[in-house]
């Protein structure tokens, strides 16, 4: 019993951090990119290849995670969201992201192979530690301490700041001399490179499988409408509502109900709170 | 005008000449589609019969093709994707006009594009091991060359009852087609055998740690666990928390627990012992530690490929593309022609053809060509260069 509590926890934190992603894409694009699960996929991956194949110590292998998941984000921000934002078309971003998103999926399959593959074990623990295990704690920590950074991040320093007015209003931001294109890349190589930590402190739970960034989406995203849009507690939140949920009626009611709880929860919060837990609607006064 | 009227009699002449060419040069090859998802799910089984397909089609070329004729394999990567199968299936039966379909893979994709083809009355190698991908009714023109799925089941509940002497048997499908509907034919065919499973369930194949299962599996008594599903992780992950849990029962179950990918998935090497599977008696080791005669020509030739090393697939998805070539080229040769009809005839009439992967014999009222005689469990630790040693009996 213990065990779902805690293996529902990783794979919640692990959910809650593609949602924290979500919103650091968010917050200076009001875009919800399809690709933030993916990001984690290629911490996992490439974290595997790296001190796997590589054999690079795995303080190494993590940078090597994060970068590349930084690069795709910058990747991201060039490819699909730049001229798509300046064209100013409602929502094309969505189709747009999820092109990228399947090229890189398909790309890491016929590179990486189709059948998930080990990752390592990061530090020198027995297996039979049951709920102990690193596997579970890493994602749990990784998530805590990234959504600490992000506040500090955001309530601390210049560039934070940057970050939260241009998610109030862009276009004051942008009349007071803020670079607002400069930032948004910003906060996608930020956003990529937390998604990258995020994967690769999940990989022992996941394994490193390509497979893994659709499925991240979709419950980091309704992790993020339960919590609610531009929330990071919100987003530990909903994220951790979630992983609790579908473990639990894993347990009790059989694997086929997994999915109709999740986005069963996500219909009730929604029609209950449709801005989500932590979410607020946005009044403009005129 | 003149001008005009000249260009168009030198291209016309042109175009008809190439018209009587392609003409005259397709009747003098074999075509043969092969629908292979060599990309997505599922892809490693592809890739490799994809190999022993390509081997055969060589080796029969260089002897001088089919009735005189070269063949012409058409392979279209179906990326196992059921509509795609469907597309492909669509032009090679009506487009390219082929003579036969080997494939697909996929149960999945199979059993959307088996009507299609029998419409078109294409003569159909079938590779999945889905029950209702054949039916001599329905489909008259498509022969299985694989196992069925509940020959898979079915040899792996006798070695637990009967060989084992289990029986209170936990089953843990996955929540995909194949897994739902492999669970169901488990417990029908374990209930003919007048044994109840103490614990079923479904679970979805990336769930990420499946203690709980497994203890719920203990604490109701199993002392035994037969896992349907042929997702890799997932398998792993069940023989992890047996091993992490210290429960010392066997796991028998689909044939893809024996990968070698599931080894470098293990917490630990030993998590593997006490495991075995359904699997074929053209892939395992005898007690002289001898391959069948036929298994080792085709390893042989195959070796090259390999640059001498070790092969690091399951060879028996090897030895199944390269049967699909032989039996079709066994067809023809025996119909005298790539007549369709002619080939319906001749297949199911067929008494014991021998391939590498198994013997095959259909009837007019039996499409399923693979025997019992044929199946066998190994044990899943065995993997060497391709095959495996049989379990203890």
């Amino acid at each position: 019993m213990l065990t779902v509590l805690i293996s529902g926890l990783a794979i919640g934190m692990l959910y809650a951090s593609a949602a924290l992603v979500y919103n650091v894409m968010y917050s200076t694009s009001k875009v919800l990119s399809v690709t933030s699960g993916h990001l984690a996929m290629l911490g996992g991956v490439f974290g595997a290849w790296f001190v796997n194949t590589l054999q690079l110590p795995w303080g190494l292998g993590l940078l090597g995670g994060i970068a590349v998941g930084a690069l795709f984000g910058w990747l991201t921000e060039v490819l699909a969201i730049r001229r798509v934002l300046n064209r100013g078309e409602d929502h094309l971003w969505l189709l747009s992201t999820l092109a990228l998103a399947t090229m890189v999926q398909q790309g890491v399959a016929l590179w990486w192979g189709t059948e998930p593959r080990p990752f390592p074990r990061l530090f020198e623990q027995n297996f039979s530690s049951g709920v102990l295990d690193q596997k579970f704690w890493l994602p749990i920590g990784m998530t805590v301490l990234m959504a600490i950074g992000l506040e500090l991040f955001y309530r601390r320093t210049m560039y934070g700041k940057l970050f939260m007015a241009m998610s109030e209003d862009a276009f004051a931001a942008r009349a007071r001399g803020v670079p607002t294109d400069r930032i948004r890349v910003m906060s996608y190589v930020l956003a990529g490179g937390l998604g990258g930590l995020a994967g690769f402190a999940a990989g022992q739970l996941t394994f490193a499988y390509f497979a893994l960034g659709l499925t991240l989406t979709l419950n980091g995203f309704i992790a993020l409408a339960v919590g609610g849009l531009g929330s990071n507690l919100g987003a530990l939140i909903g994220g951790t509502a979630l992983g609790l949920l579908s473990a639990f009626a894993s347990y009790w009611f059989g694997g086929e109900y997994q999915q109709t709880f999740a986005v069963g929860l996500l219909m009730v919060v929604l029609l209950v709170k449709p801005a989500g837990l932590y979410g607020s609607l946005k009044v403009r006064q005129v | 005008m003149k001008f005009c009227s000249t260009k168009l009699i030198n291209s016309s002449a042109l175009f008809i000449g190439l018209a009587i060419m392609s003409g005259a040069v397709s009747a003098q090859t074999v075509k043969i589609g092969w629908l292979s998802s060599l990309t997505g799910p599922l892809s490693s089984a592809a890739v490799a019969e994809n190999q022993g397909v390509q081997l055969a089609v060589e080796e029969i070329n260089k002897a001088g093709g089919i009735l005189g004729k070269q063949i012409q394999l058409l392979t279209r990567d179906t990326g196992g994707d059921p509509t795609k199968a469907v597309n492909f299936a669509q032009q090679l039966a009506f487009k390219d006009r082929v003579e036969f379909v080997i494939g697909p893979v996929n149960s999945g994709e199979g059993l959307a594009t088996t009507p299609i083809l029998a419409r078109a009355g294409v003569p159909n190698i079938i590779i999945g091991s889905v029950d209702e991908l054949t039916d001599a009714t329905k489909y008259p023109r498509a022969f299985r060359a694989i196992n069925t799925n509940v020959q898979w089941i079915s040899t792996a509940n006798n070695y637990a009852l009967n060989t084992l002497k289990k029986s209170k048997v936990a089953i843990i499908g996955d929540t995909s087609g194949y897994g739902t509907s492999s669970a169901k034919t488990a417990e029908e065919l374990l209930a003919k055998a007048g044994i109840k499973p103490v614990y079923s369930v479904l679970v979805d194949p990336n769930k990420t740690d499946l203690t709980d299962e497994m203890t719920k599996a203990r604490a109701a008594g199993a002392d035994v666990v037969m896992p349907w599903t042929a997702a890799t992780g997932l398998l792993a992950r069940i023989l992890n928390a047996r091993g992490g849990m210290g429960w010392n029962i066997p796991v028998v179950g689909h044939p893809a627990i024996m990968a070698p990918q599931i080894k470098k998935l293990l917490n630990q090497p030993q998590y593997w012992e006490n495991t075995y599977a359904a699997g074929y008696v053209s892939t395992s080791y005898g007690a002289d530690g001898k391959l069948p005669e036929r298994t080792q020509a085709l390893v042989d030739k195959v070796r090259p490929s390999y640059g001498g090393a070790e092969i690091d697939v399951m060879f028996w998805w090897v030895a199944l593309g390269y049967d699909t070539v032989k039996i079709i080229e066994y067809a023809a040769k025996t119909a005298g022609s790539t007549d369709p009809a002619a080939i319906q005839k001749v297949l199911e009439n067929t008494n014991k053809f021998e391939g590498v992967y198994a013997t095959y014999s259909w009837s007019p009222t039996k499409r399923n060509g693979f025997p019992d005689s044929n199946m066998a469990v190994n044990t899943a630790n065995t993997f060497k260069d391709g095959s495996f040693k049989f379990a203890p009996r």
